[in-house]
């Protein structure tokens, strides 16, 4: 059996599973700080009464705590000490913190093209212990590629303030992107705390309740990773709860669909997709609080509108303002909303039917319009929003950069079958939606728990990033921040995958994750050859190879509402 | 263009990690692969001034718009060229439309080498980039004056020969002295057709020419012309292979020496064209460029091994070049009073006989070049053209192309010509290319059957 867990800012749900079997659901309201223990207890305890926990193979977790932690975060407590070499000149990015610039560089071989100077750092160091800095990034341009500059400025810093939280950007920003690993490494820092306490908040509801079962965190790509793990990469569960969201509709429509997911929430609507039965991933690293990421996620956008957005009438037009002033107007509300106007028409139950109208009359009578008239412009006008957005989005998928003859040529275009509604406010909407692309609608039975069906069934998953330059006789595996040297020259492209893939056994022993080595698949693979004067020099290889992402089980749409 | 509403650069990044002429080949997949690590690295593509495109593919059409591939179009080209062209083209249309302020093509395969007339690959090129670009924009968008300004180490010979004859393209050239390097032309007296006299400036120089030079004959030559010639859209054919650490140039250009450059001349939309030291330079320049375009700070962006002063010019090389620049200044200011030698004119055609050779390929083209001497319009051409390839098989074909504003009677004429040479059976392909309605056809004499791409 396994238990998903969506902690979210409002409510955290929880689905108990027996195969593709939803045995028990559970919503309970999240609390803050060290009350969240009890949501958590709640919930589980909703879910598994009169379960053995004995019989429970996996809990697997997924919450929105670290990117409202990050939205709302106004301390000033990380600074950043920088390598940036050569180049693009840093101040082009404000990377909002305490930022030191060290001189040392290192080009995209890995090689050292400018010396570190100690005197330069042991000042800056004292510095930022006289300012009172105890977090500190360190990142380097190229620093995936030779990691020594990094971990010489951490030796130093252990050596001096031993007690100071230091962050390594070689280990958090594998990929080829200076800024980017910057804010990743900046928010590792910053969220490495705040962290701590969900998971220890975790592992005491799991102790209390005896489950020694494996617990896992879902990741923003909707991967997951052994809790543990999660410790050192906390950034990596932003937006782990509209990535469950995603899984659990997949989960609950049928395999193989392509599937526009449709996530009406109070002001905001969230929109991912489904192609081809596999959530869609973006090209580009998470942005989150305007700090662009190296954090991989799943392609979803917010649309700023949603049930309970506030309407206003200027002119002769109707607007929707990205904000919300309370419940709908039928609700006892203040302002009409989108919810008034699908409660005219009959779309929901919800309120009170007559102040539905009494708001849509607000908004109307200046315009001269009847209720229902009202009320059909102002859903067209969500519905226009929210499908241009979906466009967009595959055109945005369709346009994404491709740097090899083929991926040109296999470009093509998809469009959805179907629209999945779930979250408060997508039963009126949904059908409308997908009647305007031409497409099925469907509202799945465990629609309102979709985020913790999606987490109980995330699969877990286990990532290598291998980076060899046999000219320089040198490996990397970007994950461990371990950097080795080749015993010969003569190493192909079969012992790349060999050796990238006996690390990533080791690194799944080493978290207890079981991993059958057929299912291991390559996500990245590069090889190329190096010729100097018309010779081959050497071969630079890059594989990131993982366990796959993905499901454990379909459970299927079961009783459809329409 | 003027009158931009956006202030992006448009970049498209095609390294064509699965395209080489051979494994060992300069232009093999590996070229552009440290100029990606470094764009990368550095987060271009995240810069609010900088916008990345995905390339669209260039149609047929567009290139036999400009070509005359033997024997067709889709012979002498693979997707990887489509791409490519359909790079620069995409580019341009996003310029006029005023959705970015420039672009820059970081593409490979490259194309300034490829002429007219395409037997084969002929300096890592088979189809021009460029000239695709410039008979689109004429095409598509009225576009009227272009300039090409040509950065590359080798000789611009394929564009040079596209446009010797228009008047309404200015191609300028730079490049290490024909007399040291392939192609081995673009030579200061090679200035365009009669009609076209001096829209052609070749600027050969000294191997070891430094960033001083550069920067004074751009100073003094270059912007000057452009000032003069008005272009509507200019292009700059970006080869880094003047580059100090270059395998194939001998020139001393630095990463600073191309942003300013870059800056200097404004393109509209930068072209990637030769540059061969893949780690040494490309990751460098490229950033230089990209970053001038989009009007960033580019003062750090430096080669590891250059410090500021390491390349000094000598007196005798200044003097060279000030000579030079004064005898190119004299052509230009007397561009309209060109009288053509009446011995290139035979009944109101005026003639010039090609040789050309394909170094990828190692064969030789003769071409026999016949203009029509029109006083309504440019006139139309007429190019006869042999090849004797190596391993025995030898190809003689008739290429008609009438220009974009021909008069009446060019076209009737240049399209009698086309229809009655059919008959004689004297060529194995006929071509006629009418750029004024823009569509091409073309005749295979061995079994009678026309196309049209």
């Amino acid at each position: 059996m396994y238990v998903g867990i969506d902690v979210g800012g409002t409510f955290t749900d929880a689905v108990l599973l027996d195969n593709d079997h939803v045995l028990a659901t559970a919503k309970v309201p999240t609390r803050d700080g060290e009350e969240l223990l009890i949501s958590i207890l709640e919930a589980l305890d909703s879910v598994l009464s009169g379960v053995d926990t004995k019989l429970l193979k996996r809990v697997v977790f997924s919450t929105t705590i670290i990117t409202n932690f990050i939205t709302s975060y106004k301390y000033n407590d990380v600074a950043l000490l920088l390598i940036p070499g050569p180049g693009l000149i840093y101040n082009y990015f404000d990377f909002g913190a305490r930022t030191c610039i060290l001189s040392g560089a290192v080009d995209y071989r890995g090689r050292e093209i400018i010396n570190l100077k100690e005197e330069e750092i042991k000042t800056v160091l004292s510095e930022l212990a006289a300012e009172g800095f105890k977090k500190v990034g360190v990142v380097g341009k190229f620093s995936p590629r030779n990691t020594m500059h990094e971990k010489k400025v951490a030796a130093m810093i252990k050596d001096r303030y031993p007690q100071w939280h230091v962050e390594l950007g070689s280990r958090i920003g594998v990929q080829l992107n200076f800024p980017r690993r910057v804010h990743t490494t900046y928010l590792t820092c910053a969220t490495r705390e705040p962290y701590c306490r969900f998971i220890n908040s975790v592992r005491q509801a799991l102790v209390k309740r005896k489950i020694y079962a494996d617990i896992y965190i879902l990741k923003a790509d909707g991967g997951t990773m052994p809790l543990d793990i999660s410790e050192e990469l906390p950034v990596e569960t932003i937006f782990s709860g509209p990535a469950a969201s995603t899984l659990g509709v997949q989960a609950l429509i049928p395999p193989k669909e392509t599937a526009v997911v449709v996530d009406v929430g109070g002001t905001t609507t969230d929109l991912a997709l489904i192609l081809s039965g596999r959530p869609l991933l973006a090209a580009k690293g998470a942005r989150v609080a305007n700090r662009l990421t190296q954090v991989r996620a799943l392609a979803v956008k917010s649309v700023p509108v949603g049930g309970d957005s506030v309407l206003k009438c200027s002119g002769i037009n109707i607007k929707i303002l990205p904000e919300r002033l309370g419940p709908a107007y039928c609700m006892g509300g203040p302002v009409p909303t989108p919810t008034d106007a699908l409660r005219v028409l009959g779309f929901t139950s919800l309120g009170d039917g007559e102040r539905a109208r009494e708001a849509m009359d607000l908004l109307g009578k200046a315009l001269g319009m009847v209720p229902e008239e009202v009320a059909r412009k102002v859903i067209d006008l969500v519905v226009d929003k929210i499908t241009a957005e979906v466009q967009n989005m595959f055109l945005e998928w369709e346009q994404e950069p491709a740097y090899r003859v083929w991926e040109i040529l296999h470009k093509h275009k998809v469009r959805p079958a179907m629209v999945v509604g779930v979250g408060g406010g997508a039963a009126g909407f949904i059908s409308m939606i997908a009647m305007r692309l031409g497409c099925r609608s469907l509202i799945p039975r465990y629609a309102a728990v979709a985020n913790a069906i999606g987490a109980a069934v995330a699969k877990p998953t286990l990532q290598v990033s291998l980076r060899v330059d046999t000219e320089k006789g040198y490996y990397i595996v970007q994950e461990e921040g371990y950097q080795g040297s080749l015993k010969s020259k003569k190493f192909n492209e079969q012992n790349a995958l060999d050796l990238a893939r006996e690390w990533l056994v080791e690194r799944a022993g080493k978290y207890g994750v079981k991993i059958v080595p057929a299912e291991i698949e390559i996500i990245h693979q590069e090889t190329f050859n190096m010729i100097r004067g018309w010779v081959t020099t050497g071969r630079l290889f890059d594989i990131t190879m993982q366990t796959p992402r993905g499901i454990i089980e379909n459970i299927g749409p079961r009783e459809v509402v329409k | 263009m003027t009158g931009s509403i956006n202030h992006k650069t448009g970049l498209i990044f095609f390294p064509a990690f699965d395209w080489a002429i051979s494994p060992t080949h300069p232009e093999r997949e590996e070229r552009l692969l440290y100029t990606r690590d470094q764009i990368f690295e550095e987060g271009i593509m995240d810069l609010p001034q900088v916008v990345e495109y995905t390339p669209s593919l260039a149609s047929i059409h567009d290139i036999a718009r400009v070509h005359f591939c033997v024997p067709q179009v889709e012979e002498q080209i693979t997707e990887a060229h489509l791409i490519a062209a359909g790079a620069g083209i995409l580019l341009a249309d996003e310029v006029i439309s005023g959705r970015i302020k420039n672009g820059f093509s970081v593409v490979r395969p490259p194309g300034h080498h490829a002429m007219r007339v395409v037997h084969g690959n002929r300096g890592f090129c088979n189809i021009n980039n460029e000239a695709i670009m410039v008979d689109y924009l004429r095409c598509r968008h009225g576009v009227k004056r272009v300039a090409i300004i040509d950065t590359d180490a080798h000789h611009g010979d394929g564009t040079q020969d596209i446009f010797w004859h228009d008047p309404d393209v200015l191609f300028v050239s730079f490049h290490q002295d024909g007399r040291t390097i392939f192609p081995g032309t673009g030579f200061t007296y090679e200035l365009g057709g009669p009609g076209a006299f001096a829209r052609t400036v070749n600027i050969p120089l000294l191997p070891g020419t430094t960033d001083e030079s550069l920067h004074y004959i751009l100073d003094n030559l270059i912007l000057p012309v452009l000032n003069d010639f008005k272009p509507e859209f200019i292009i700059n054919s970006a080869g880094q292979d003047n580059h100090y650490t270059d395998p194939l140039g001998s020139m001393k250009i630095t990463a600073q020496g191309y942003a300013r450059l870059t800056e200097k001349l404004c393109p509209d939309v930068a072209v990637l064209e030769g540059g061969y030291a893949i780690e040494t330079a490309l990751p460098h320049v490229n950033m230089a460029i990209i970053l001038a375009l989009a009007g960033l700070d580019y003062s750090g962006v430096r080669e590891p091994d250059y410090w500021p002063g390491r390349f000094k010019e000598t007196p005798e090389r200044k003097e060279a070049v000030r000579r030079m620049v004064d005898e190119l200044m004299g052509y230009w200011k007397n561009r309209d009073n060109y009288k053509p030698d009446s011995r290139d004119i035979k009944d109101d055609f005026y003639l010039r006989e090609k040789e050309i050779f394909y170094d990828t390929e190692y064969f030789v083209e003769n071409q026999v070049e016949k203009l029509r001497l029109c006083t309504n319009c440019q006139g139309y051409l007429t190019i006869e053209s042999n090849v004797d390839h190596i391993y025995g098989s030898k190809s003689s074909v008739l290429c008609i192309s009438i220009p974009f504003a021909a008069c009446s009677k060019c076209r009737e004429e240049a399209t009698n010509l086309y229809v009655g040479q059919k008959k004689t059976k004297k060529y194995r392909y006929i071509y006629l290319q009418d750029k004024s309605e823009d569509t091409f056809v073309g005749y295979d004499t061995n079994n009678n059957k026309d196309w049209h791409s």
